[in-house]
């Protein structure tokens, strides 16, 4: 069966920023080597950096050339977002002030809506019409928010942020509490926020041959013990490495991606902009359970059953994100 | 002529020793205890039948430094599939050495946190007898970096003893169907000291990495012709991964036509492009202020990906221990070309080699001499004498008849 490239005739133009950091670091690699966008489908890079870390970009487009990968078809590097953005077909927005130990998340906030208006107001001018955003740069959600509201020609659907480090995380913890295969687990959802208010969602979940994971774990477990360790997991990791989690990170971006643009037979977590489902504000930047087709479509799966135990911390994870999204448009008026 | 039966037969014995990739390997649930080392196993090590994807058996595969910089790019693309296949299930070993056992818990929980379906397990350990259990495939990544002051003879023997000691562990409780990749510099040295002290092991399993600056050269040519890299094959690098390593454009084609022809440029080879494959390192370093490690680590997922699964009629460049071709003394690991038919390589001879190109593999055959000649007293004196002996009368019958098309 002959795999169709997602561009049959052309190369995808993919614009990175923050394109000199960590998490493009790792992440790079995987785009240029066709595991993102598929094994043959060949990619033009567009990478955005600030301009002192322009110097440290050209090392890493040494590296990229010094891989030789068949698929990688041009490099270009700037510090303008507008160049960068220039008839791109997928911007992967990484960059952004980076969280150290110590940092609250919320002093990343008033950092970040500055830059976000900028690439907002950028996107909305050059890229390609049917532009695909994920935002990876915390405080990921609200930042998607703000860029949203500065690109409105970009359609609502199409601009998303990352949580899919955060189901990663709940399977395969999961699988480790369990002792079973990562293949076998289904079915667990992220809602809400990429913060520590998250709700990693386990009780629709089930493993292959041994039944549902709501009666396999406890809720006791999952309140004590579960859910808080899904949401530190990303302190967890800056106090074991003294940085960031940038393989990972990358490599959830790489699924990301992969799932959104190419379909998957999974159900898949991706915070995107709320149509009303399950009572979250219109147009809230949220992460939801998805079903995503070939092509960059998704579908938010509706309908799902959310107990009191769920609600609780819907409600909590969706209050700090309007308050995030006040707070942000505030900063910027 | 004896001899060349023998080695005929080594030859079969070890292609039907590495068709035992495909056998199923019952692998013990056994319980290693932790002393200030950690296990993370995900229920032992099982083989997973019916899990509807049609996997093959388990493999291991070993990481040594394994909470440094090339690890870091290098472990997710194993994990992944891209080096040994997305139907080969892995369980990961990681080495470190003690100071890094907390920076490699990093590793492991990011490793978790990527969710890889591949990968069965993670061992990580400084314990290189728990660290190298049952594997198959070992990347030596982690050597001794230079200090400031040391001396290069220094620097040698330090590498030369941790190679030493890595041998002989595989040699105790690595699988049969060992391979090894040196990366860890120096490569080629190291290579061969590991393979002196792992008798068990022919040492033809043993390989060090002059792939990253095959792909350097790669691009360069690609960048110099105005073409698109797929169209450029047949570069060779020879010699020692260090600067004395000769990237030989020679034989190289552009689409098909002679490189130097379409190049046109015979200065611009030698005075521009030789000069800037064997500096690249440090140019690399200057600007990013690090070294090449996502580069490096594409260049083993290479190298191991077109080794492991065949790269058709490809050229692939690879420091392997030497069998008197070219000029080469026997048992030197020096990088040559080979083709890879998918689980072995095979050496392309009796390739015409110029005035400038032999003048350039004899600065790197002497460095290597040299080299050895540092670290002869970790060279157990059996393994000389084995090797020399076994291909001593074979070499022109051997080289006559292996001639590849």
């Amino acid at each position: 069966m002959a795999e169709t490239r997602l561009f049959p005739d052309r190369p995808i133009n993919v614009c990175v920023t923050g394109a000199a950091g960590q998490i493009a670091y790792s992440l790079l690699p995987l785009i240029a080597g066709g595991k993102v966008f598929g094994r043959h489908q060949p990619v033009s890079l567009r990478l955005l950096e600030i301009e002192a870390a322009l110097p440290s970009l050209e090392g890493v487009v040494m590296e990229l050339e010094d891989c030789a990968f068949p698929l990688l078809h041009s490099v270009f590097i700037t510090s303008d977002a507008r160049e960068a953005f220039r008839s791109c077909d997928v911007a992967v927005l990484l960059g952004a002030f980076p969280r150290k130990q110590g940092m609250e998340r919320k002093d990343l906030l008033e950092k970040n809506a500055g830059i976000f208006k900028e690439q907002g107001e950028a996107l909305n001018f050059e890229a390609a019409a049917n532009v695909r955003v994920i935002v990876v740069g915390n405080p990921a959600n609200t930042n998607a928010y703000v860029l949203k509201h500065f690109a409105p020609n970009v359609p609502e659907k199409n601009i998303t942020a990352l949580t899919r480090l955060d189901q990663n995380r709940a399977v395969s913890l999961v699988a480790r509490k369990l002792g079973v295969p990562l293949s076998k687990v289904s079915d667990i959802y992220i809602w809400g926020n990429h913060s520590s208010t998250q709700y990693p969602d386990v009780l629709h979940g089930s493993v292959e041959g041994k039944g549902k994971l709501s009666d396999l774990l406890d809720k006791s477990y999952l309140e004590e013990n579960f859910i808080p360790t899904i949401q530190k997991r990303g302190a967890a990791v800056i106090a074991a490495r003294k940085m960031s989690s940038a393989m990972s990170a990358a490599n959830a971006v790489c699924d990301h991606l992969h799932d959104w643009l190419l379909g998957s037979d999974s159900i898949v977590s991706m915070s995107v902009a709320s149509d009303g489902s399950y009572g979250i504000e219109r147009g809230t930047i949220f992460s939801f359970p998805l079903r995503c087709s070939r092509g960059g479509n998704y579908e938010i799966v509706k309908e799902l059953q959310l107990d009191d135990f769920s609600q609780r911390y819907i409600k909590i994870t969706a209050e700090e994100l309007y308050a995030e999204k006040a707070e942000a448009l505030a900063l910027l008026s | 002529m004896s001899s060349l039966r023998h080695i005929r037969g080594l030859f079969r014995q070890f292609v039907n020793n590495s068709c035992s990739i495909k056998q199923d390997r019952v692998l013990s649930n056994s319980n290693y205890s932790s002393h200030g080392n950690f296990i993370v196993p995900s229920r032992g090590v099982q083989i997973y039948k019916g899990s509807g994807k049609d996997w093959l058996p388990t493999l291991h595969v070993a990481v040594t430094g394994a909470a440094g910089q090339i690890a870091y790019s290098l472990l997710p693309r194993i994990a992944n599939g891209e080096m040994l296949g997305e139907d080969q299930p892995i369980v990961l070993h990681l080495l470190e050495v003690p100071q890094a056992l907390s920076k490699l818990e990093g590793v492991v929980m990011e490793l978790q946190d990527c969710a890889f379906p591949l990968v069965q397990g993670i061992v990580a350990t400084d314990d290189l007898r728990k660290g190298f259990a049952d594997v198959s495939v070992a990347l030596l990544v982690g050597a001794k970096p230079r200090s400031q002051g040391m001396e290069r003879k220094d620097l040698l023997s330090s590498n030369a003893n941790i190679f030493a000691e890595q041998g002989k562990a595989l040699n105790e409780v690595a699988a049969n169907d060992l391979r090894v990749f040196v990366v860890g510099n120096p490569a080629n040295t190291n290579a061969l000291i590991c393979a002196a002290n792992a008798p068990r092991f022919n040492p033809e399993r043993f390989m060090s990495m002059t792939r990253l600056d095959q792909n350097r050269t790669q691009y360069m040519l690609a960048e110099k012709a105005g073409c698109k890299i797929p169209e450029v094959d047949r570069v060779i690098v020879w010699g020692n991964h260090s600067s004395t390593q000769y990237p030989d454009i020679t034989h190289a084609r552009i689409k098909g036509e002679s490189a130097r022809k379409v190049i046109n440029d015979e200065k611009w080879i030698r005075e521009v492009m030789i000069p800037k494959v064997q500096q690249r390192g440090a140019e690399v370093i200057k600007a990013r202020g690090a070294s090449s490690a996502a580069s490096a680590a594409a260049a083993v997922v290479d190298h191991m990906r077109d080794y492991w699964h065949g790269a058709g009629d490809r050229w692939c460049s690879v420091g392997i221990p030497s069998d008197g071709t070219y000029g080469i003394d026997e048992g030197l690991w020096y990088s040559v070309p080979v083709m890879c038919p998918g689980g072995h390589y095979r050496r392309i001879l009796n390739l015409p080699i110029e005035e400038f190109s032999a003048s350039m593999m004899e600065k790197s055959r002497k460095e290597l001499v040299e080299e050895r000649d540092a670290v002869r007293h970790l060279i157990p004196k059996e393994f000389g004498e084995k090797m020399y002996t076994a291909k001593k009368n074979a070499v022109t019958g051997a080289g006559k008849k292996a001639a590849s098309k």
